[in-house]
């Protein structure tokens, strides 16, 4: 496919590949150790239970990517695939109404262009849109994100469907992952992908009195289910956790950010309010 | 994994099949994966042809990426808000049930979520006069309760007539029936059975783990297959065809005592709006419910409203209470 491609690349589809896409180091400095911001070609992981804020930080990221310049934004094209069929747009359409100077339906039209959106039902399906997408990735030279929401929706169907051996049922998602990192690395794109805590790790029954301490973090609380090579591409892990406070009605979400060569970890906090994720400083 | 046959799409002929099989080439992935210029080179077929039959199965199997601007100008002409017919309820659920999403109200056994399913049910099909399909898996909903909550919206009888016809019941008591009855709707939707007059567009699982309870546990993993395909369902289902998607479910506890939903983790994450229905603790004999929000995309968690269940179902009585009585 690359083959066929290349012989008809134009001058600025060539750049585009080569260094034509924009930095994403000012995406979200504060999600990030200093120094260890995404670059081209990395692979950010979300990990989190659910309503831990992280289809809210995703919209947070998208926000930043479409919005002009002017408004602070960075102006380049994000593509966004929903597995879990849970993006809402209105929601997205409400943060950049707060982020825009002026909210007009033109502009935020005109940010919305920026924006594509797939939805994939199986992990064939995401398998093959990926191959299809190769397409967009190097025909469009201001595409430069791509996030999947989420990586593990069709882990117990694949599961259930793939066989005897744990190797043949991660087949499906193990070919997504091959080909994701390729793709990633040769567009110098930047991935970020969440999955689900959809595993506790097992402990004893015993100790369970501590057992809302371990729901509490959730870094403590990963168990690497996906296949190997995903453990072995991602060069970020973002653990999300939601704050349980009975007291106060305004919730807190907690990120603890590794980046797993260099080992630096940081944490930090972050309010969801009408006008989007807001990190407290 | 669809199988390379003939007639799949143009130019893929049975005798290049039998090529590409010689070579390993099966399936629609296996040839959209594979290096077309060996493979080519490998089986001296046409390169051409091969680019073109591969460019047809991507634009035919792949899922088509749509423009964010293009989709807000259809999301605006598509999307509905049911109100539930309960203003405490709706500003709960800011405004009510959306088109498109999956809603779940969780609650202990008699806690009120099946006369809140019945009620919404009555509300959408009595003042919206939209249609509404009713699952029903634990054999709890009453044909004269919904009559009854009919009747406290409207007084004549043709009215109450065409109202509950608008109601589809069906009761099923398995999971893979459950599915049945989901694949059955989206034929009909697809082939534009339902869209001629009033549209149907609310669809109700009363209540989806007491099918889904019986297959889960143990160390398989089909349990937890079959919930997904049932969750995945449920959503294609309300966002393909715009429908709204209330589904009930149970409660567990924790070790910490704490109350959360049944089902588990992977289930967690398939409504996109949660509600809690409890009763009130210091007044146990009373009417009263609380319901709080648990999850949502567009309030912010932990709000919390007092409903009341009385004659009415959910919806307030005006004037009804001295009419009807009890």
């Amino acid at each position: 496919m690359s083959d066929d491609l290349r012989r008809a690349e134009s001058g600025t589809q060539l750049l585009a590949r080569l260094e034509g896409r924009a930095s994403l180091k000012e995406l979200e400095p504060l999600l990030f150790a200093i120094g260890d911001c995404p670059l081209h070609g990395d692979i950010v992981e979300f990990h989190g239970p659910e309503g831990s804020g992280k289809t809210e930080m995703f919209c947070h990221l998208i926000s930043r990517c479409i919005l002009p310049v002017v408004d602070g934004g960075l102006q380049v094209e994000v593509v966004y695939l929903d597995t879990d069929y849970h993006f809402d747009m209105l929601r997205l359409v409400t943060i950049l109404e707060h982020r825009l100077s002026q909210s007009d339906e033109e502009t935020v039209k005109r940010c919305l262009g920026r924006f594509f959106l797939v939805h994939c039902s199986s992990s064939i399906q995401l398998l093959l849109t990926l191959h299809s997408l190769e397409n967009m990735f190097c025909t469009r030279p201001s595409l430069c994100l791509l996030i999947i929401d989420s990586l593990s929706a069709f882990y117990w169907i694949d599961r259930n469907n793939g066989g005897e051996t744990i190797s043949r049922q991660e087949s499906n998602i193990r070919r997504c992952i091959e080909l994701l990192d390729k793709l990633i690395k040769e567009y110098k794109l930047v991935l970020f992908a969440s999955t689900q805590t959809i595993m506790q790790k097992t402990y004893n029954e015993n100790s369970g009195a501590s057992h809302s301490e371990k729901r509490a973090s959730s870094a403590t609380d990963f168990k690497p289910y996906l296949c190997k090579l995903w453990q072995h591409v991602t060069t970020n892990r973002v653990f999300f956790s939601k704050e349980q406070k009975q007291e106060s009605h305004i919730a807190t979400f907690s990120v603890t950010s590794c980046h797993l060569k260099s080992k630096n970890v940081i944490k930090r906090s972050f309010v969801i309010t009408e006008a989007g994720a807001q990190f407290i400083p | 994994m669809v199988i390379l046959r003939e007639g799949l799409c143009p130019g893929l002929t049975a005798d290049l099949i039998t090529v590409l099989k010689k070579n390993h080439v099966r399936t629609v992935v296996d040839l959209v994966a594979s290096d077309l210029e060996q493979l080519a080179r490998k089986c001296s077929l046409s390169y051409k042809t091969l680019v073109a039959v591969r460019r047809v199965l991507l634009a035919q199997y792949s899922a088509f990426p749509s423009n964010g601007a293009d989709l807000y100008e259809e999301l605006k002409a598509s999307t509905a808000i049911l109100p539930t017919g309960n203003k405490k309820l709706d500003t709960l659920l800011d405004s009510g049930l959306y088109t498109g999403e999956v809603t779940e109200i969780s609650g202990a056994p008699g806690s009120g979520k099946t006369q809140l399913c019945q009620s919404i049910a009555a509300n959408v099909a009595a003042t919206l006069h939209q249609r509404v399909c009713y699952i029903d898996t634990t054999g709890g909903l009453s044909g004269t309760r919904l009559l009854q909550l009919i009747q406290c919206k409207t007084q004549q009888e043709d009215e109450q007539a065409a109202t509950l016809e608008r109601i589809q019941v069906i009761h099923v008591f398995d999971a893979y029936k459950l599915l049945d009855v989901l694949q059955g709707l989206r034929q009909s939707f697809s082939q534009q059975l339902l869209r001629s007059g009033e549209k149907l567009r609310l669809v109700v699982v009363d209540s989806v783990c007491a099918v889904v309870y019986p297959l889960l546990g143990g160390k398989q993993t089909e349990g937890m297959a079959v919930m997904m395909y049932l969750a995945r369902e449920l959503k294609t289902l309300a966002h393909d065809f715009s429908l709204a998607v209330l589904v009930t479910n149970h409660i567990t506890k924790d070790a910490s005592a704490v109350s959360r939903p049944a089902l588990g983790r992977s289930w967690s994450f398939v409504p996109s709006i949660r509600i809690q229905i409890h009763r009130d603790e210091k007044n146990k004999q009373g009417e009263n419910r609380l319901v709080s929000l648990v999850k949502s995309s567009r309030q912010p968690a932990n709000l919390q409203v007092e409903v009341e269940i009385g004659w009415c179902g959910i919806f307030e009585e005006k004037n009804m209470s001295t009419a009807c009585g009890t």
